[in-house]
């Protein structure tokens, strides 16, 4: 791979490595905003967006398509809905779209996610202290998606521990200066994981093929095609991997952003909880501050651009940070506060152009409901402060641990 | 006559009226608190037609909200045809559920009684039934000022047509001190709007009978005591705990009617609690403290708080440590009530709204 000649002033940029990247990405991207909002970066093998302006601007010009990352690529395999592009992506969207459809999901997501966030609750609700990730946001993610996929008989500790092993293959994007991975044994957990799916889901494939169901992946299984006919196993699987990393984690991550936000906040988490109808605008924010989906697309230019003063040649890819763009002081004041009462700007948290979130109305409806029923059953809960809140990522990010007590 | 929208329902605006008011008169709900511009709870989104935002006070109304087609239904008046939609918290049913019909009615004053210091119980007859929620308030026009005062009913229901209100003296205070509590005579006339607010006992079907504790301040006791005897008829089973704070003892009313709903009512608790005086007969502190120290969980009870901002808050806090769901906690604080226009005399400004005095 050709890394391109860096000027001498960007030469902090050969010193980032990947483990303080997932530790603490703001101060590396801030500088990157300030200095360098479009960069090569050559850890990550790529060049970084890192502004709102060029993130919006790359991800919805027409010199511009989708690909995915090496990693990424290498852990999900082809064709992963988030890596390609005309017809194949037109296919896998009308394959998502359906059951994601606002009305559609206006139809079962009260019914799908209420029971199950209080079927968790009832876990710890008296219990006075519990360690929200692990109890609430993550399982109450993945087990309302799995059911509606139709893996309800993969329980939710497994399908935490997918995603996990899957989120630390899909961003082990470090490459050496020959651009090869620098560390390809980080793979493993993913190919691990990958197995484990497919010995669990190739039976339900093979059941749906011949009694199609109601799950969504039934669906993607039979829906356009011609009678008698199913999309080809093979065809759906990097799709479903890109399901159980970021669709199964992503809402558990947002969640738990979410309530971390407002604990900076003492006075706005009062606010939110003696009023949910605010609970939409708090995951906002939430979203904003600590986004679940930082770095993880990624485009790449189909013919010579001129973008942010520098001249690229066709086939350059992009990462697209939205993590950093939601943190750009052009558009945001203090972006690295959380504040439920910032004017609410649209922000790139779900990204933008054709390959933005398919899931967008769906997850925000989840965190709604996940942190309704919790402030219902726990309207005085406080944040344990013998615990530090560590938050971990740089692709995907969110909090590791949320220690909270209550009186009880 | 211009035409004010929200979901299915459109009423006439006639000239003068808010937009919430031509929406409440036409018995259409609305979110709505205050009716003075400061809550916010009435903001709508402006969907055609245009507003003029009036006394909106720009606290509750930032220009930039004004600038996204966001207005205050209770200062707004519409230009022209307008079709809104509720953009505040609980909007939910509204322009559906039909509401008691705000109304003009002239009332006459029949009971003008000193019942603690500084403290009148007013009794309004009226020639014809009005229907309202237990826990509402009306608006009365203080003679002789153009202004006017909020006081919440005392009554339940079902007791429409001698309105109940209790009234403390503010100095200097327009309605109070100048009024109620100078010339003001059984047999004089009162000219008064209603029913309003949000702080009101449910309705009947969604009455679930769940236990219940209503913390007052001083004369907050007011609609709290309509609200404890309409959920008493309703489930005389049901838990319930009435705490009435007040500073000393000489402050304390209705303690025998409130002693004797005790004896009706096996579950019902009267507890008052003194703040500033100690003494055998009653509990000395704070009513959250008392309520705290009493109830060991809340979980599934509504609550119902009314007094001076500072009980509100402190209430709400004490529900919740006591896992109250806050949808559940209802409030009604004693805010300030805003001067008639900008400009006007500071004293208008500091006379508590109360719904009780001023
Ligand atoms: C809070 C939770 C979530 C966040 C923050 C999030 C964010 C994102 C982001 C940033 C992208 C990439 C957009 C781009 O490259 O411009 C994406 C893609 C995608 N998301 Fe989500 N997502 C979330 C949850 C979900 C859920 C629950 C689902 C499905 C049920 C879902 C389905 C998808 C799909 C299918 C794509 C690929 C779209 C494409 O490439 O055409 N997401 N998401
Ligand atoms: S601001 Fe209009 S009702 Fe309070």
């Amino acid at each position: 791979m050709t890394t391109t000649q860096q000027p001498a002033e960007l030469a902090w940029l050969d010193d980032i490595t990947m483990t303080e990247l997932e530790r603490n990405p703001y101060p590396v991207y801030e500088r990157l905003r300030r200095e360098a909002p479009l960069a090569f970066v050559p850890v990550l093998g790529a060049y970084v967006a890192s502004t709102a302006e060029i993130c919006r601007e790359v991800a919805t010009s027409a010199s511009f398509e989708a690909i995915i990352p090496p990693a990424g690529g290498r852990t999900f395999g082809h064709p992963a809905i988030i890596g390609v592009n005309g017809d194949v992506h037109a296919d896998l969207r009308s394959m998502v779209e359906p059951a994601l459809q606002p009305m559609e999901v206006d139809r079962y997501v009260d019914e799908l996610v209420r029971p199950i966030a209080r079927q968790y609750l009832e876990k710890f609700e008296d219990a006075g202290r519990a360690e929200l990730v692990a109890d609430f946001c993550e399982p109450v993610s993945v087990r309302s998606l799995g059911d509606l996929l139709g893996l309800e008989s993969v329980d939710s500790e497994t399908l935490r521990r997918w995603f996990a092993q899957l989120n630390r293959s899909f961003t082990n994007a470090a490459v050496d200066e020959n651009g090869d991975f620098a560390n390809p044994e980080g793979f493993l957990e993913g190919d691990q994981a990958k197995a484990e799916i497919r010995a669990v889901v190739d039976p339900l494939i093979d059941h749906w093929i011949e009694h199609p169901g109601d799950s969504a992946i039934s669906h993607w299984l039979h829906d356009g095609m011609p009678e008698g006919q199913t999309r080809d196993r093979e065809y759906v699987y990097p799709t479903i991997y890109v399901y159980l990393l970021g669709a199964m984690q992503e809402p558990g991550h947002g969640a738990a952003s979410t309530i971390a936000g407002l604990f900076t906040r003492p006075a706005q988490l009062e606010e939110v909880v003696d009023d949910p109808t605010l609970i939409p605008r708090a995951v906002s924010e939430g979203m904003r501050w600590t986004s679940p989906i930082w770095s993880a697309t990624a485009r790449i230019s189909k013919e010579p651009v001129h973008l942010a003063g520098l001249d690229l040649p066709a086939g350059t890819v992009i990462l697209q940070s939205y993590g950093s763009a939601n943190h750009d002081t052009g558009l945001y004041d203090a972006p690295s506060e959380y504040d439920l009462h910032r004017p609410p700007l649209p922000h790139l948290a779900f990204g933008a152009g054709n390959h933005a979130c398919a899931g967008i109305y769906y997850a925000n409806h989840v965190m709604r409901i996940a942190l309704e029923e919790l402030f219902e059953a726990i309207p005085n809960l406080e944040r344990d402060t013998e615990h530090d809140v560590d938050f971990w990522g740089w692709g995907f990010r969110g909090p590791t641990s949320l220690h909270v007590t209550w009186e009880v | 006559m211009p035409r004010v929208s929200v979901g299915p329902s459109s009423v006439e605006a006639p000239p003068g009226q808010s937009v919430l008011e031509s929406l409440l008169r036409a018995g259409v709900w609305m979110p709505s608190s205050c009716n003075q511009g400061t809550c916010g709870t009435c903001k709508v989104r402006v969907l055609s037609g245009a507003v003029d935002h009036r006394t909106s006070p720009l606290e509750t109304l930032p220009q930039e909200q004004r600038d996204a087609g966001l207005a205050l239904a209770c200062q707004s008046h519409p230009a022209g045809d307008v079709e809104v939609a509720p953009a505040g918290p609980a909007s939910a049913g509204a322009g559906e559920v039909r509401t008691h019909p705000l109304r003009d009615l002239v009332a006459r004053i029949t009971g003008l009684e000193d019942v603690a210091t500084d403290t009148r119980r007013v009794l309004l007859s009226l020639d014809e039934p009005l229907a309202f929620s237990a826990g509402q308030y009306v608006e009365l026009e203080v003679p002789r000022t153009g202004e006017r005062r909020q006081f919440s009913l005392a009554n339940t229901a079902t007791e429409d047509r001698v309105l109940e209100l209790h009234v403390r003296r503010v100095p200097g205070g327009a309605a109070t001190d100048r009024w109620l509590f100078a010339d003001a005579a059984c047999g004089d006339e009162v000219r008064l709007t209603g029913p309003l607010g949000d702080f009101r006992a449910p309705e009947e079907e969604a009455d679930d009978g769940a236990p219940l504790v209503l913390l007052g301040g001083g004369t907050g006791l007011a609609p709290l005591l309509g609200i404890v005897r309409t959920a008493l008829e309703r489930h005389p089973d049901r838990e319930a705990v009435l705490y009435h704070g007040v500073r000393y003892a000489s402050d304390l009313y209705d303690t025998e009617r409130l002693v004797d709903l005790e004896q009706r009512f096996a579950s019902f608790r009267f507890v008052p609690v003194l703040s500033r005086e100690e003494t055998r007969a009653y509990r000395t502190g704070y009513v959250t403290d008392a309520f705290l120290a009493d109830v060991a969980s809340a979980r599934g009870w509504t609550g119902w708080l009314c007094g001076s901002p500072a009980l509100v808050e402190s209430g709400a806090a004490a529900f919740k440590r006591r896992r109250m769901a806050p949808r559940l906690i209802h409030r009604e604080k004693f805010t300030a009530a805003v001067p008639a226009a900008p400009g006007s005399p500071s004293e208008t400004l500091t006379s508590p709204l109360t719904r009780t005095g001023a």
